[in-house]
């Protein structure tokens, strides 16, 4: 989604100010003007500017608030973001629970499903065999320590 | 002499030998499939270079990457879709050729001039590289400061589109780059009480949610839609292609030579390369009028740029820690992971690893050939490869991936919420590369300049009171004031024109 300028300075600005108020009580080094909070606060100052440089033009420029732009429709973007969002968030609080192979083959079943179009059958046998193939590479070969959860007794 | 045998037997190594094809075959399809970027191959390669070697992690890097900017080529000639945006200028043009039943000539060309060009750009980067680093050897903490901060600078000016934006996407790369720990004072900034922002963000999954998490919630949407039929090129591939290559010969030089110096440049990559490149041999040419309707000379040159921009942009990575182009900037990442800080000082302690790094340039783009071919040929069954499986799998990797940093889950909160605030920047034109540059750059900046200004007790002519700092502080100052007239000229042409402001390409 397209916004104003207007608006993405206005984001930029108040990430600026944000900086700066935080930094206030950084202390500068022994015996010196500079210090933790010097950068800071000349990142901050400089967004405060060109945020505030770009809510002029997007102002001067009468730019629509928001409107769409993208050569997808806005149902179509929003199912997407929604999936992956979801995908993240299920993976981050399942996988302690329930270990790595269950929660992705779960989720991978269900993104093919919705994407792939071909079948319950076919999503989940795809599925399967990536996190195999994952699971190989990254826990196996490269020893990330991906948690097998529920399915430990069975793996070793 | 010692130093080069030392290096031959480095890269002649079993593993690293492994790692380049293994790399290239990946490079070769997240190139060749529209929608996944070079950049994108390389973020995701990542991970598992991080469990490597130096040598063997760079060489998969350099390998996938010039790969993918070749694989780029094949949907651009064959559906009139870039793979990568290296391709954009002349897709085009390849795919008017193959419409006049050239399509092998224009494919041929593609990949031979990409090895040609690429050779070019280590030649460059092997000859004039260890000649800027022994220069570097003198370089103090203000040349340091300087030189990043001048590189930052270039990365707005050579964004394109609005330097406002550019600036803004910059200054948000450098406010996370300063969460965590102050590496100077020591002082908590920004940790906001947790426990997970105290050594501060990771590198991997900024770049992991920056380019792959973004690049996906733009693709995702138009996933599952039927892969249109290829028609493959029949026939002899490489007909014609030596003698169309030799009849523009000054084309594959100049693209070889500016593609090489453009990458150099810190923010401008391959695209642009590839870009500029396409329009000087238009300029150039004693038949500009048959430009745009499957004429091969732009082709050429531009095939040998793009790939001549992958080499180019080592140059300040290595000698002087900068990077030229968000690859790069990974690759500084990587190594610095690993204990090696790129500078010119790696060029006289470990003659033997920078050796063996070119070596690997060489050896990547020579296979070039083999597998580019190869990959023509199975150019139907690559482009058949359904995004509905496809983009998922990417998602999983991209999980597991950021988690792998430092196996904590916070990493992939991280990922998240900057792939989110990606497609934000992007779909309003903030360009991301400056953003990436300025949270590799920010630390070196700030360090710099903290030690600088402890030496010299808070003295700030003392930046200045040197030669070489003084020409890098004047370049600094050229560039913002190019900034400004570029932001003011453009903003008066954006206001005569009604206020209606430009598309993103």
């Amino acid at each position: 989604m397209r916004t104003s300028d207007a608006v993405s300075g206005t984001m930029a600005a108040a990430l600026g100010a944000a900086l700066i108020v935080a930094s206030a009580d950084l202390s500068p080094l022994p015996r010196q003007v500079y210090g933790a909070g010097t950068f800071p606060k000349v990142v901050g100052a400089l967004l405060l500017l060109m945020g505030g440089l770009l809510v002029l033009k997007g102002l001067r420029q009468r730019q629509p608030w928001a409107r769409w732009t993208s050569k997808v429709s806005g149902r179509a973007f929003v199912l997407a973001l929604a999936a992956v969002v979801a995908s993240v968030i299920a993976y981050v609080v399942l996988t302690p629970l329930l270990g790595f192979p269950i929660v992705a083959v779960a989720l991978l079943t269900l993104l093919f499903r919705a994407y792939h179009r071909r079948g319950w059958g076919r999503a989940l046998l795809i599925a399967v065999i990536a996190t195999t193939v994952i699971w190989m590479l990254f826990a196996q070969l490269l020893h990330v320590p991906l948690e097998a959860g529920l399915l430990e007794r069975v793996l070793y | 002499m010692n130093e080069l045998m030392q290096a031959a037997a480095m890269v002649l190594d079993g593993e690293v030998l492994l790692v380049i094809v293994a790399a290239s075959l990946f490079g070769l399809f997240m190139g060749a499939i529209p929608g996944l970027t070079a950049t994108m191959a390389t973020a995701l390669l990542v991970p598992v270079t991080f469990f490597m070697e130096p040598l063997p992690a760079i060489a998969a890097i350099v390998s996938a990457t010039a790969m993918a900017i070749v694989a780029g080529d094949i949907p651009g000639a064959l559906l009139r879709m870039p793979g990568t945006p290296a391709s954009a200028v002349y897709a085009d043009e390849a795919y008017l050729m193959g419409k006049k039943g050239k399509l092998g000539l224009a494919l041929g060309i593609n990949v031979t001039c990409s090895m040609l060009g690429g050779i070019i750009g280590v030649a460059v980067l092997a000859l004039f590289a260890p000649r800027i680093a022994e220069f570097a050897l003198q370089f103090t903490s203000d040349e340091y400061f300087w030189l990043a901060l001048l590189g930052l600078s270039c990365a707005i000016l050579v964004a394109g589109g609005d330097p406002l934006k550019g600036a803004i996407s910059m200054l948000i790369g450098l406010s996370l780059a300063m969460i965590g720990m102050d590496s100077v004072s020591g002082q908590m900034r920004f940790t906001m009480g947790s426990y997970d922002l105290l050594a501060g963000i990771s590198l991997l999954p900024v770049l992991i949610g920056l380019f792959a998490i973004t690049e996906l919630l733009r693709s995702l949407p138009n996933a599952g839609q039927r892969a249109s039929r290829v028609e493959t090129p029949k026939g002899k591939l490489l007909d014609g292609v030596a003698r169309t290559t030799w009849r523009y010969k000054g084309g594959v030089a100049r693209g070889g030579l500016l593609g090489t110096m453009i990458g150099a440049l810190p923010g401008a990559g391959a695209d642009i390369a590839s870009w500029i490149s396409y329009a000087i041999s238009r300029k150039l040419s004693r038949e500009p009028q048959k430009y745009g309707t499957g004429h091969p000379e732009g082709l050429v040159s531009a095939s040998a740029a793009n790939n001549a921009a992958l080499s180019g942009a080592y140059i300040p990575a290595l000698v002087f820690g900068i990077p030229g182009d968000t690859v790069t900037a990974i690759i500084i990442g990587v190594l610095t992971t690993k204990g090696i800080t790129p500078g010119p000082d790696v060029f006289t302690e470990q003659g033997a690893l920078v050796n063996a790094i070119f070596m690997v340039f060489v050896l990547a783009n020579l296979l070039l050939l083999p597998l580019g071919l190869m990959a023509i040929k199975g150019a139907g069954r690559l482009l058949a490869v359904p995004t509905g499986v496809l983009y998922p799998l990417i998602l999983m990797f991209c999980i597991v991936g950021a988690f792998s940093a430092n196996n904590s889950m916070f990493d992939v909160w991280v990922m998240l919420g900057l792939g989110l605030v990606g497609v934000f920047l992007m779909e309003n034109d903030f360009p991301l590369g400056p953003l990436i540059l300025a949270f590799i750059l920010g630390p070196i900046i700030e360090s710099n300049f903290m030690r600088s200004i402890l030496k010299s007790d808070g003295d700030l002519m003392a930046f200045v009171d040197r030669p070489i700092a003084m020409v890098l502080a004047g370049l600094a100052i050229l560039t913002w004031t190019l900034i400004i007239a570029n932001g003011v000229w453009k903003g008066r042409k954006a206001g005569k024109g009604g206020g209606v402001s430009t598309e993103a390409s």
